[in-house]
C-alpha cells in the first residue's frame, strides 16, 4: 500500500477532528481513518450532557480565566496549568466552529448557543443539545468528514505499531470483513481510540469495545502512559447496567436520596449539594451505601435519583433520552418513581502520555481524546470536559500531524512483519490442552478491578488485585478462540480486546498502588490525604522486559497555587 | 415502551433463540441454530445473544459497542421486525412470537448480508455521500469559530427530532421500496436530507433537492409508513419525506420530474371526481410516449394474465361529489395557509 501521510487510528470525536483539521491545514495530504467500527458509532455518542464553553451566552461574567481555575481545582492541582490554558482558551472557539459547520445545539431565548450548569463549575458554562450532546456531534464531524472526503478504513482492527528504532513506520491491522492482516505504511500515526474503563466490564458505563486498544498498542511498542490510576466513577450509573445517567438530570435539579429520603449530600458539598464534582458524589454515594444508608435488591445495593419534582414537560423535553433508558433497563419511569443508581466507572484520566501538540515521545506518533493524558483532567475530570478535550485536542493532533508529517521519510512495513502478525494471531487461536473461555477471564477481571481497585483503595486489596491481574494475565494464554471464521470473527477481535485490557488493568493496578495518597478520584483509605510533597506527580507507565515498570514526571504549575480542595 | 407488563409474571424462564446463521466462506445457503437458553424476565435481546456468544457458541456473529441504544451497531430483526436488539426485552418479544418460548433472530434486511446477523453498511454510507447529508455551511471556512449564527427555537426545531437519527438502519431493513429496488435514496437518507435542507445555516438546499427530485430519489416511496412504525428514536421519518416532497413542488417549482406530475395528477382526478382515472393517470405522469413504450405492453399482458382488472375508460364522479369538492377545497386553502406561517 501506498503510504500515508497520516493514519488516524479512531474514528470518535477526537479522531474526525483530527481528520478534518489535517485535511483542512493541507488538503494535500493523503489522510486515512481506520476505525473497529462505523465512525458514527463511536463511543463519543454516549456523551449526553456536554461540552464546557466560556462563551457567557448564560452567565454574562463568565471567563475563560474562571474555567481555567475550576479545571485546576477540579483535576485536584494534578493537571498541567499550561494544557489547561490550551483546553479553555480555546473551547470558546470550538463550540462555535462545531456551531458553525451544523451542530444542533440547543438554544437560549436570544438564539444563542444554550449552557447549563454543570458538577464542579462556578457557572452555567456547559453547552448542550437536550441530553444527546456527543450524538449530535459526531454526526456532524462524521457528515463533514464525508464531505471532506476524508478515507475511511471501517472495521479495521489495529493491532500494533511497527517499530523501527525511535521510529514509528505505520500501523499494522486487521480488516474484520475479510480477518486478513494488512500494512498500514505512515508517516505519522495518531491514536484515537479512547478510554479504558470497560475493563471494570459491568460495573462500567463504558461501550464493550472501550478497551484501551490505542493505549495498549503505544504501551507495547515503549510510548509511556501517563496517571493510569485514576479512573473516574460517574455517581449514577444505572443499577443494573452500569449505563449511564447524565449530571444533567443534577444540573437540571435533580436530588440524590438514601433510603431516609434524605438528600444526603448536605452532609458532605454542603454548598453544592448534588452538583459537587463527580468524585466527592462518587464517593458519597459509596459511603452512603456502605453505612447501610442505601436501598437492597437482588441486583446489587442502590441510591434514589429523584427527578419526580421537576415534572414530565421538563423530564421529556431535557431529559428524553434518560427517561427512555430508565424505562429500558431498570422499568422506571423518572417521571413517577426515582430512578436506582450506584457508582459506575466511567472515564479514564490517564492515558498515552503527550505533550501540548499531541505529541509523544515516538517520533511521529500522536495521541488526542481519551486514549491521550496531555494532562487536562489531572487526577478528575469534571463534567463537561471530557468533550471539550477530544475535540480541542483532536484538532491540535491533527493540525500538529499535518504539518509535521512532511519532515518524516516514509518507510516500507515489510511483509514478513504482517506474516508475523498473522502467525501470531493464528496461534493463539489454538491452544492445545486444557483452554481458558475468554468471557469468564473478562468477567473476572471486572469484579477485581472494581473490588480491589475501585473507588476505595488499600494497601492489601491493590495487592490482591495485582495478584489477580497477574494470574489472569497467565490464564489468558491459554484462552481459546473457538470460531475458526476469517469473515467478521468477533470472538477473535473480543479476545484481543480483553488482551489489551489486561495488559492496561496492570498498569493501572501498579499506579495505584505506588501512590500513596488519596487525589481526586483516587482514594486510599490506608492515606485519606493528599500529600503534595511526596506525590504531586504524575506516575508514568512503561513497559520494560515484559513488566510494567513505574517512572514519574513533574506537573507543570501555573499562575494557580496548591490548594486543598473543597466545594 | 418496551416495558412489559403483567403478562409473564414468572422471573425466569428457557427460551429458544432461533439465530439465522451464514458464514461465506463454507456456508452455500443460509440456516438457523436453536439455542435455548435460561433467561430472567428483565433481559434484553442483546444480553442473550451476548450470553449465547460467551457460553454455548462462540461463532455466532453479530455487532455490538455501547449497549444503551445509542450507537445503533446492534439493529437486528427480532421475530420479524427490525429494531435494537440492546432495547428490546426479550419478555415482550416472548409475548409476540409466533411459536410459544421462540424468539427468532435475523439480520436487517436491504443491505448485503456479510456474516449472521451482520450486514454490510457501506451501501448506506454510499447513499449519504451522494445525497451530501452534510450542512455546507453558509460561512466560508476563513471566518469560522468567531461568531455563532442566531437560531430561533422554531428553526431549531424542525431539524431538532431529526438528528435524533442514529443510523441503526431499521428503516432501511422495513422498507418496501429498497426490497424491490436497491438503488432507492432509503428512508432514513430522506431523513437526513431534510434535516439538512431545513437547516437555516446550510447552502446547498437547491442541489440536494435537485438530486433528491432524480429517479430512486424522493417520489419513489409509497407512504407505507413501516420506516416511521420501526424507527427507534420514534421519529416521524414520513414528516420528512412529505416536507422535502412539499418543498419540491411548493416553493422550488420542480414540477417536471414524474413524481411531481404523478402528486398533481392525483390531486387533480381527486378534485373532480373524487377518486382516480386509473386508466389516464400513467399517461399523465410520464408522458404518452414514454408510458406506450413501457407501460402499455406490460399492462395489456397484465390484463390478458388477469392479474388486475382492465381499469374503466371513464370514470363518474363519486356520489356526493359536490360537497366533497367544497371541503376539498376549504382543506386545500387550509395546507396553503399553514405552509406560509411555517415559512413566517
Amino acid at each position: 500500500m501506498k503510504p500515508f501521510d497520516i493514519v488516524i487510528v479512531g474514528g470518535g470525536g477526537a479522531g474526525l477532528y483530527a481528520a478534518m483539521e489535517a485535511m483542512k491545514t493541507n488538503p494535500a495530504l493523503n489522510i486515512a481513518v481506520l476505525s473497529k467500527v462505523y465512525p458514527n458509532r463511536s463511543h463519543t455518542s454516549a456523551a449526553q450532557g456536554g461540552a464546557n464553553a466560556a462563551l457567557a451566552n448564560k452567565a454574562k461574567d463568565d471567563t475563560v480565566e474562571m474555567h481555567i481555575f475550576d479545571t485546576i481545582k477540579g483535576s485536584d492541582y494534578l493537571a498541567d496549568q499550561d494544557a489547561v490554558e490550551v483546553l479553555c482558551s480555546e473551547a470558546p472557539k470550538i463550540i462555535r466552529e462545531l456551531e458553525n459547520i451544523g451542530t444542533p445545539w440547543s438554544r437560549l431565548d436570544d438564539n444563542t448557543i444554550a449552557q447549563r450548569p454543570f458538577g464542579g463549575a462556578g457557572r452555567p458554562r456547559c453547552c448542550y443539545c437536550a441530553d444527546k450532546t456527543g450524538h449530535t456531534i459526531l454526526q456532524t464531524l462524521y457528515e463533514q468528514c464525508l464531505k471532506k472526503g476524508v478515507i475511511f478504513f471501517n472495521e479495521y482492527f489495529a493491532l500494533n505499531l511497527s517499530v523501527n528504532g525511535s521510529r514509528s513506520k505505520g500501523l499494522i491491522a486487521m480488516n474484520m470483513k475479510t480477518g486478513a492482516v494488512e500494512a498500514f505504511p505512515a508517516r505519522t500515526v495518531i491514536f484515537a481510540t479512547g478510554g479504558y474503563a470497560k475493563m471494570y466490564w459491568n460495573r462500567s458505563s463504558n461501550a464493550a469495545g472501550n478497551t484501551g486498544d490505542g493505549q495498549a498498542i503505544a504501551y507495547r511498542a515503549g510510548i509511556p502512559l501517563k496517571d493510569m490510576e485514576f479512573v473516574q466513577f460517574h455517581p449514577t450509573g444505572l443499577r443494573k447496567s452500569g449505563l449511564l445517567v447524565t449530571e444533567g438530570a443534577r444540573g437540571e435539579g435533580g436530588y440524590l436520596l438514601n433510603k431516609d429520603g434524605e438528600r444526603f449530600m448536605s452532609r458532605y458539598a454542603p454548598e453544592k449539594m448534588e452538583l459537587g464534582p463527580r468524585d466527592l458524589v462518587s464517593r458519597s454515594l459509596e459511603t452512603e451505601i456502605l453505612q447501610g444508608r442505601g436501598f437492597d435488591s437482588p441486583a446489587g445495593k442502590y441510591i434514589h435519583l429523584d427527578l419526580t419534582h421537576l415534572g414530565a414537560d421538563l423530564i421529556k423535553s431535557r431529559l428524553p433520552q434518560i427517561r427512555e433508558m430508565a424505562m429500558n433497563f431498570e422499568g422506571v419511569d423518572p417521571i413517577l418513581e426515582p430512578i436506582p443508581v450506584r457508582p459506575t466507572a466511567h472515564y479514564s484520566m490517564g492515558g498515552i502520555d503527550t505533550d501540548n501538540y499531541g505529541r509523544t515521545v515516538m517520533e511521529g506518533v500522536y495521541a488526542a481524546g481519551e486514549s491521550a493524558c496531555v494532562s487536562v483532567h489531572g487526577a478528575n475530570r469534571l463534567g463537561g470536559n471530557s468533550l471539550l478535550d477530544i475535540l480541542v485536542f483532536g484538532r491540535i493532533a491533527g493540525h500538529t500531524a499535518a504539518l509535521e508529517a512532511r519532515k518524516f521519510e516514509p518507510a516500507a512495513i515489510s511483509e514478513d512483519e504482517v506474516k508475523d502478525q498473522l502467525a501470531e494471531l493464528r496461534s493463539s487461536m489454538q491452544p492445545s490442552g486444557h483452554y481458558e473461555r475468554y468471557g469468564e477471564l473478562r468477567e473476572e477481571l471486572g469484579q477485581t478491578m472494581a473490588a480491589n481497585v475501585g473507588i476505595y483503595r488499600e494497601s492489601s486489596l491493590l495487592k490482591k488485585g495485582i495478584a489477580e491481574v497477574a494470574e489472569l494475565k497467565e490464564r489468558f494464554k491459554k484462552v481459546r478462540v473457538s470460531d475458526s471464521s476469517d469473515v467478521f470473527n468477533t470472538n477473535l477481535l473480543q479476545v484481543l480486546e480483553l488482551k489489551n485490557m489486561l495488559d492496561l488493568a496492570e498498569t493501572v493496578a501498579a499506579g495505584a498502588f505506588a501512590r500513596e495518597e488519596s487525589r481526586g478520584s483516587h482514594t486510599r483509605t490506608d492515606f485519606p490525604t493528599r500529600d503534595d510533597e511526596k506525590w504531586h506527580k504524575h506516575t508514568m507507565a512503561t513497559l520494560i522486559d515484559g513488566h510494567v515498570k513505574l517512572g514519574e514526571k513533574p506537573v507543570t504549575m501555573g499562575r494557580y497555587e496548591l490548594q486543598e480542595r473543597t466545594y | 415502551m418496551t416495558v412489559s407488563t403483567d403478562q409473564h409474571k414468572e422471573g425466569k424462564r428457557d427460551v429458544t433463540f432461533r439465530v439465522f446463521r451464514f458464514n461465506p466462506q463454507v456456508d452455500s445457503k443460509s440456516y438457523f441454530d436453536d439455542y435455548t437458553i435460561p433467561v430472567e424476565r428483565g433481559i434484553t435481546v442483546l444480553r442473550a445473544l451476548n450470553y449465547i456468544k460467551e457460553h454455548v457458541d462462540a461463532s455466532v456473529s453479530f455487532r455490538a459497542f455501547c449497549q444503551a441504544g445509542i450507537c445503533g451497531s446492534c439493529g437486528m430483526r427480532v421475530n420479524g421486525i427490525s429494531m435494537l436488539a440492546c432495547t428490546t426485552q426479550v419478555w415482550d418479544m416472548l409475548a409476540k412470537s409466533k411459536e410459544e418460548g421462540v424468539i427468532k433472530v435475523e439480520p436487517l434486511r436491504n443491505l448485503p448480508l456479510i456474516k449472521d446477523l451482520i450486514v454490510d453498511m457501506d451501501p448506506l454510507v454510499d447513499k449519504m455521500k451522494h445525497y451530501s447529508n452534510w450542512v455546507d455551511s453558509t460561512m466560508p471556512e476563513s471566518e469560522m469559530g468567531k461568531k455563532e449564527f442566531l437560531v430561533s427555537e422554531e428553526e431549531f426545531l424542525k431539524y431538532d427530532k431529526a438528528t435524533d437519527c442514529i443510523l441503526c438502519a431499521s428503516c432501511v431493513s422495513e422498507c418496501s421500496i429498497l426490497r424491490a429496488n436497491k438503488e432507492y435514496v432509503s428512508p432514513a437518507v430522506l431523513l437526513k436530507s431534510y434535516r439538512m435542507n431545513v437547516d437555516t445555516r446550510d447552502s446547498m438546499h437547491d442541489l440536494r433537492l435537485a438530486e433528491l427530485v432524480k429517479d430512486h430519489g424522493v417520489w419513489d416511496c409509497t407512504h407505507c409508513y413501516r420506516c416511521q412504525e420501526s424507527c427507534v428514536k420514534s421519529i416521524p421519518i414520513m414528516d420528512a419525506i412529505h416536507g422535502i416532497r412539499e418543498d419540491a413542488l411548493e416553493s422550488r417549482g420542480m414540477k417536471d420530474t414524474s413524481g411531481a406530475k404523478h402528486a398533481e395528477a392525483f390531486m387533480s382526478d381527486i378534485e373532480k371526481k373524487g377518486k382516480l382515472v386509473e386508466a389516464t393517470l400513467p399517461f399523465r405522469t410520464n408522458g404518452v410516449l414514454w408510458t406506450m413504450q413501457n407501460l402499455l405492453p406490460m399492462a395489456v399482458k397484465m390484463i390478458l394474465k388477469r392479474r388486475t382488472p382492465p381499469p374503466p375508460p371513464m370514470v363518474k364522479p363519486s356520489k356526493g361529489i359536490k360537497a366533497f369538492r367544497s371541503e376539498f377545497r376549504e382543506m386545500s386553502e387550509h395546507v396553503k395557509q399553514d405552509h406560509k406561517s411555517h415559512k413566517k
